[in-house]
């Protein structure tokens, strides 16, 4: 314990005598650790906005205002063994008026127009998917040959027109940026570790009179490789203070200006819940950098 | 105390160092090993502490023998003798006390301990005033005094002293020989190597002369035999010129 506390101290010892390279260490392992976590809140506050967009989204099957209940009750039984349904919801001529008149209270003009063309909204079955990515078997339900007949024909059912279309540019656009977000975590981690590398590396040779002398009087190996590993780790651990801290404050005061665009909204709460699984999770990665960097620069330049 | 039997070492480049020495050093023995440059005297200290491995033979010290050595025990075995040098090697940012309690630091001593036997070392060799200062601070004698009370400090059984009058002054070699002296009458085996005639032949103990490997000559309160001491480092100044074969 008395050894493992001389280590401690030998490591900080170095960390402080070695003060620039040490800060520019600590500088580069503190980007590195806010890329990491600002790839992952993206992620977590993508997944959320994702969801978010597409629980909102119905496909709407818009009926012809022939068919019969009995009819109506086939094709809603026929929908749900598609497999893909959450729940579907069948709207009369009558409601989806007053639905309409409903969303659109603000807007007189609308609700004239309406009232002009004689009140006339087609029924419909509103169904919400259980994944809203892939409706192609609710697509096929629909464009069975029998069901033709059903639909309204001046009024193709929803998840055919733009809004698939935005849906799925979305997706797209999330795993294209969860895929850049991983990717640049992975580079800068390389970066961070190469350039730990090299200053321990640097510290190794400047400090080459003392390991000698410490070998001479009988330090053990681990004695003499210690500080260098605490060293390294204390990049680590001062980067992850620094990068949680920094992150969260970004967040928290960026949040309500991009709310409109992307949901932050669950990725805070996250933040509030689990800080400790946050900085725990930053710690012990710069910890891993900074120790196999340094451990990775002995093996190289430090023969005992 | 310090056995070899048939030592040889050959390094990887394909230089012979040792060839086939022996060697025996009694407990408490006070042993000058002259040779020059490159006659293998560096080699055997490097052998005895264990920084070179030996290519054949075998080396005993204090009871162990070196073939059963595993590289996790070298530090123990370095623990286990004193090593002072020419050049001091003394830790440039640490003071004095610092420098003598950083051998006890190592092999894990409680710093009540460590309290206790610094100040004692540090009056042994005549320092215990310049404790707090730093070794740039002191004189060559004096630095080579912190090198050798932090050698001692573990109270090890073997002091091996490579040329450490080296870089002193003669009034300053004089002192650290009879501090080395000192430490040798309190029981402490003393191996010194020096190219100093006046010291070797003032000190009249066991003088081993070492040429190409080999010993060549081992005498009982033995003098300065080499004729032409080329590697004197500039240090003995004033003592060694002009040195004649003796005989």
């Amino acid at each position: 314990m008395l050894q493992f506390w001389r280590i401690l101290h030998g490591g900080i010892r170095n960390f402080l005598r070695n003060a620039w390279l040490s800060t520019a260490a600590t500088a580069v392992m503190t980007v590195t650790l806010i890329i990491v976590i600002v790839s992952f809140i993206s992620s977590l506050a993508l997944t959320a906005t994702i969801k978010g967009v597409t629980d909102k989204i119905d496909v709407s099957i818009f009926l012809n205002n022939n068919t019969t209940p009995d009819q109506v009750a086939a094709f809603e039984a026929a929908l749900k063994s598609s497999g893909n349904v959450a729940s579907l919801m069948y709207v009369s001529p009558d409601q989806a008026v007053a639905n309409y008149k409903n969303q659109n209270k603000d807007k007189p003009s609308l609700i004239q127009a309406l009232d002009t063309a004689g009140n006339v909204l087609p029924s419909s079955i509103e169904v919400k998917a259980i994944d809203p990515k892939h409706l192609d078997a609710i697509e096929a339900v629909v464009s069975q040959q029998a069901n033709q007949s059903l639909l309204d024909p001046t009024a193709p059912p929803s998840y055919t027109g733009g809004r698939k279309e935005t849906i799925d540019r979305i997706v797209h656009f999330a795993n294209f940026f969860k895929t850049a977000g991983l990717a640049a975590s992975i580079v800068f981690v390389v970066i961070s570790t190469l350039i730990i590398f090299n200053t321990i590396r640097m510290a190794i040779f400047t400090r080459r009179d003392e390991i000698e002398i410490m070998k001479l009087v009988g330090a053990t190996k681990w004695f003499i490789r210690g500080p260098f590993i605490f060293e390294a780790a204390l990049y680590g651990i001062i980067a992850a203070i620094v990068a949680v801290t920094f992150s969260y404050l970004v967040l928290l005061s960026s949040a309500p200006k991009v709310a409109s665009y992307i949901d932050f909204g669950s990725t805070i709460s996250f933040f509030q819940s689990y800080p400790f699984v946050i900085l725990g999770g930053e710690l012990l990665l710069g910890i891993i950098i900074g120790a196999v960097s340094s451990i990775l620069a002995m093996s190289r330049y430090l023969k005992l | 105390m310090i056995l070899f039997d048939r030592v040889t070492k050959v390094y990887p480049n394909g230089q012979t160092a040792l060839s086939g020495l022996n060697l025996h050093i009694e407990p408490k023995e006070f042993v000058t090993i002259v040779g020059s440059s490159g006659a293998g005297k560096s080699t055997l200290i490097k052998l005895l502490t264990r920084e070179e491995t030996h290519s054949s033979g075998k080396i005993i010290v204090g009871g162990l023998d070196y073939d059963t050595i595993t590289a996790k025990d070298v530090p123990l075995v370095r623990r286990r003798i004193g090593v002072v040098f020419q050049d001091f090697k003394l830790l440039p940012n640490r003071r004095v006390g610092e420098n003598v309690a950083f051998a006890l630091e190592v092999s894990g001593a409680r710093q009540r301990e460590i309290k206790r036997a610094v100040p004692k070392m540090l009056t042994l060799v005549g320092l215990s005033a310049k404790q707090n200062m730093y070794p740039h601070e002191l004189s060559g004698g004096e630095r080579q005094r912190v090198a050798i009370a932090r050698a001692l400090i573990r109270q090890p059984k073997i002091l091996i002293a490579d040329e450490p009058t080296g870089n002193l002054d003669p009034g300053n070699a004089w002192q650290i020989i009879e501090l080395l002296l000192k430490i040798n009458r309190f029981g402490t085996t003393v191996l010194l190597t020096t190219h100093n005639k006046e010291i070797v032949n003032a000190l009249k103990r066991r003088v081993i002369t070492i040429n190409r490997g080999r010993i060549i000559r081992d005498d009982e309160q033995g003098r300065y035999t080499l004729e032409n001491p080329t590697t004197l480092k500039g240090a003995t100044k004033g003592i060694a010129t002009g040195v004649e074969a003796q005989n």
